[in-house]
């Protein structure tokens, strides 16, 4: 038993995703040394390109004999068509399904036996794998690495096989709300976006995708304009990228139209989504409305803001509805980032009985903040907070090798880190009082709780005019 | 979530044939033992300009008593709500506003308190860890509103979680009479009944400095950690150490069956057999089967439930470190139409095959490496180090045991693994708890 909420915590839940938002959550909610400290720096990487366009970063780094390889790709969740929602994640899933040189047994057998880790994630913005190998066993790993990206197969049968894994995986997260709720909230809260579609597909969408879907999106995506090439670890820079240039650097030149997303906009007034989870002893609800994007230029200003309303332990948000009533185990808020505006949201949950008076409490510490702002004293001791953590952010192969690949990605450079305790230090109460009114909607915010809806949905009709009622056990969200 | 932090804390470490590798197995620690009988173990980092300091108390659910379930966990939580020099909120907003972040948890068999700091604030920390552990506060309103925090985190866990709630049933099926039969975060009844003087007596039983282990990692420099350490703590009274634990479970004689019916779209399948504790000679062998049988998408059982006969949806498991004999679980997820029967025989054809015939030689070569690379990743990180030694310290009796953990693997034989399933995995010491979707009245549509 964890004191702190754990699902605050990016993970993956019995081989099932988490909606994607979570990982950028964390970019947010996690990154934060005191006003006495030196500043710190990102240490010192090269960038390169290999001549078919790979954008190639590596950083020596030899506290233990392991070395990160971080892929990212130029495309995103955004880029599955509408109806085949979840092809982008299915496609990175299946890299590591069949080469003609080596069968899935074979690749899982193979990245075992030298204690490899590999995984795949997918966001609205990237595709990623990463993977892990013990410094003896570089060579062998990237072999098995450069295999896979280059040339992977997708067996039918695999292909299958995984579809079928993935829609009873989202039957299976329909069970518990928690792993749920940031879906049913983007899509309500986005609609027709692409934001609002699930990065994981749902029960629909995953079971129109067929392997020719997958072996085209494979050819336009997995390309070397698209990837950038993140390397950390216990290796020598140049060994880095011999390595590289050996492995992927006869891959043929070619790029995909970057994807466009239009920019999202805001929702007006209020309007709530009850899902009904006829067993539910508890209210899981999110309240919130549509964000910044990753590069939007109040991105310090706002981590500093929300900090102090529903980033931390001591935030308004956890103080009120956890430390002073006992409503709940957690309560906090966070801003997803993405290349456009991702989605706000305050998120809790509370028993079925205290249902309103949470809800009432979240809007009434949200006008308050709209009230009071905040003190000198609370931004000094945000400011503290996000120096004083950030350097376990950046502390490991694999947190080095993510962010390099997601400066890269978003078009940043190393002053999100070099200059990052500055750029904190800078934010004055002024700037907290115009991020508050606005980036923290206070009037116009949509709700999404998954409840017993035959005990709370008498109460929506106190948040919202416009309300939708929806069961859990019905596909998609 | 019970257990799933236990298990994560439960990866060891490894090693290897290649006397080169051992070179790397160790990491420099100092250790001391204050004035009151505290052991400290140090180790010095600077790689970054921060501080993972750990307190292991020898206390968790083991300790308790029917009534009282799930009071080490409630108490865990009262550690933040106020002492003498640090009233209710003050230790978190302390820590918060000087940079540092904190957490906490309680296993079966220990009370684990983390603080995450820049170097910088060290005193602070020492400040606040001494004051809460000297003179701990009860205020009522506290206690009554961290009831509601712990109710609604039962919620959560288990009333909320289908695997969280068929894993309680599970241990009170193959526990009867060990405390292991309880879950950490109690049963709901004890939750909303325990009293002050409960938490006080428990206090007296399980806090006494002699009873923990204080763990540092990062940029601190032992000399004048030490002379802090001395000041703040040890200068603390030593007490009596809570009373042994004597009640032993009886050896299971007869396979165990049980049912949870649960609104859900999938059912879930748990087998569990009762294993040694981890100070015990068989935990190596032990611990390298299970690698062989659920590491990977390689492992046996995934190969077989997952990737051919496609059974299951996921599958996993394990044992975590334990004090006491404790569980081997398997968990699976059926696919959708799947009865959980047949996910069943297919898991015990597999085991029968690992107590039937030999592993092969390349299966133990690479459950060695991945033991190795898990080991250098437990050591990727200030708080890795930290939280590793200091669960090494308690479960096996000496941290150094996590720098000799490489030859204890590489003694492992194919004939030991052999042994080990099956002295362990047999019908008669198995429990099979299952749940099955059962459908609600009066869902919306």
């Amino acid at each position: 038993m964890n004191r702190r909420n754990p699902s605050r915590r990016f993970r993956r839940l019995h081989g099932f995703h988490l909606p994607v938002s979570f990982l950028l959550v964390l970019l947010l909610t996690c990154v934060s040394a005191p006003a006495q400290q030196e500043a710190l720096k990102l240490p010192s990487y090269k960038k390169t390109q290999l001549p078919n366009g790979i954008t190639a970063l590596l950083m020596e780094k030899h506290a233990v004999p392991l070395v990160s390889f971080q892929i990212t790709l130029r495309t995103g969740t955004t880029a599955d068509p509408p109806g085949k929602e979840g092809l982008a994640g299915i496609t990175n899933d299946l890299l590591r399904k069949g080469t003609p040189t080596r069968t899935a047994d074979q690749i899982s057998a193979d990245l075992d036996f030298i204690g490899a880790a590999l995984s795949t994630t997918e966001s609205p913005d990237s595709l990623r794998v990463y993977a892990e190998f013990m410094k003896k066993d570089v060579a062998t790993g990237l072999d098995l690495l450069a295999d896979i990206l280059r040339n992977p197969t997708f067996p039918q049968e695999e292909a299958d096989k995984l579809i079928k894994r993935r829609i009873d995986g989202m039957r299976s997260a329909k069970d518990q709300a928690q792993a749920v709720i940031g879906n049913y909230f983007d899509a309500f809260l986005y609609g027709g976006h692409p934001y609002g579609r699930p990065a994981e597909g749902d029960e629909r969408s995953l079971a129109a995708i067929t392997r020719d879907d997958i072996a085209k999106f494979y050819r336009q995506q997995y390309v070397p304009g698209n990837m950038i090439v993140a390397v950390v670890g216990d290796l020598g820079a140049a060994d880095m990228e011999k390595l590289l240039a050996d492995r992927l650097g006869s891959m043929l030149r070619a790029s995909a139209p970057a994807i466009q997303v239009p920019e999202p906009k805001p929702a007006t007034g209020r309007r709530l989504l009850l899902v009904d989870k006829p067993d539910s002893t508890q209210t899981f609800f999110r309240i919130g409305n549509v964000g910044v994007s990753r590069t939007h230029p109040d991105r310090v200003a706002i981590r500093v803001v929300n900090t102090l309303f529903g980033g931390r332990f001591t935030s308004m948000i956890n103080s009120a509805l956890r430390i002073r009533s006992g409503l709940t185990y957690g309560a906090n808020s966070s801003f997803a980032q993405y290349r456009q505006a991702g989605p706000f949201a305050i998120a809790s949950y509370t028993r079925n009985a205290s249902t309103e008076k949470a809800l009432d409490m979240a809007l009434a510490v949200l006008k308050e903040l709209h009230e009071k702002g905040v003190s000198e004293e609370q931004l000094a001791s945000a400011k503290n907070y996000i120096k004083g953590q950030f350097p376990t952010r950046i502390e490991t192969n694999d947190q080095l090798a993510g962010l390099l690949a997601e400066l890269e990605l978003y078009g940043l450079d190393r002053g999100e880190v070099d200059e990052l305790y500055a750029r904190v230090d800078a934010v004055t109460a002024a700037d907290a009082r115009r991020v508050i009114k606005q980036h923290f909607p206070l009037q116009n915010l949509v709700f999404t709780l998954i409840a017993k809806a035959s005990e709370i949905a008498p109460l929506a009709k106190k948040y919202a005019t416009d309300i939708q009622t929806k069961s859990i056990t019905a596909p998609g969200f | 979530m019970p257990f799933q932090k236990r298990r994560r804390l439960a990866a060891p470490a490894l090693i290897l044939l290649l006397a080169a590798f051992c070179a790397a197995q160790t990491i420099p620690v100092e250790t001391h033992t204050l004035k009151n009988g505290m052991k400290v173990i140090i180790h010095e980092d600077h790689s970054i300009p921060n501080v993972a300091f750990y307190i292991f108390y020898r206390i968790g659910s083991r300790n308790e008593r029917p009534g009282t379930t799930g009071i080490s966990h409630f108490f865990e939580h009262m550690m933040f709500n106020g002492a003498k020099k640090y009233g209710p909120g003050e230790f978190d907003r302390a820590m918060e506003d000087a940079g540092g972040n904190n957490n906490a948890y309680t296993g079966k068999d220990a009370t684990v308190y983390q603080d995450w700091f820049p170097a910088t604030t060290l005193k602070l920390i020492f400040d606040l860890e001494a004051d809460r552990i000297a003179s701990l506060d009860f205020d009522p309103k506290m206690v009554q509103s961290e009831r509601g925090v712990v109710a609604s985190e039962r919620r959560t866990s288990v009333e909320a979680n289908n695997y969280g709630a068929l894993s309680e049933q599970l241990w009170a099926a193959a526990f009867t009479a060990h405390p292991y039969h309880w879950p950490v975060i109690g049963w709901m009844s004890d939750i909303e009944s325990w009293s002050i003087e409960d938490l006080k007596a428990y206090f007296r039983m399980g806090y006494a400095p002699n009873n923990a282990v204080m763990v540092v990692s990062g940029a601190v420099e032992p000399k004048s950690f030490l002379a802090l350490a001395e000041q703040y703590i040890g200068v603390l009274p030593p007490r009596d150490p809570p009373p042994p634990v004597r009640t032993k479970e009886p050896e299971q004689s007869g396979e165990r069956r049980l049912r949870l019916e649960k609104f859900a779209q999938l059912p879930i399948l748990m087998c569990a057999w009762h294993v040694p504790e981890t100070a015990h000679p068989d935990y190596y062998p032990l611990r390298v089967l299970q690698t062989i049988l659920l590491s990977g998408q390689s492992s046996r059982i995934h190969q077989r439930l997952v990737e051919k006969d496609q059974l299951a949806i996921s599958v996993g498991g394990g044992m975590g470190f334990s004090l006491d004999p404790t569980l081997f679980t398997i968990t699976a997820q059926p696919r959708a139409g799947i009865a959980p029967e047949a996910v069943e025989k297919a898991l015990y054809e597999e085991l029968a095959r690992v107590r039937d015939e030999l592993v092969t030689d390349r299966e133990v070569e690479k459950a060695k490496n991945i033991l190795l690379a898990g080991f250098y990743r437990q050591m990727k990180s200030i708080d890795g180090k930290a939280n590793t030694l200091g669960s090494y310290e308690l479960y096996f009796g000496d941290h150094r045991k996590l720098f000799t953990a490489a030859e204890q693997y590489a003694k492992v034989t194919r004939e030991d693994l052999r042994r080990v399933a099956q002295r362990y995995f047999e019908e008669k010491n198995r429990t099979v708890a299952t749940l099955l979707p059962e459908k609600p009245k009066g869902a919306a549509q």
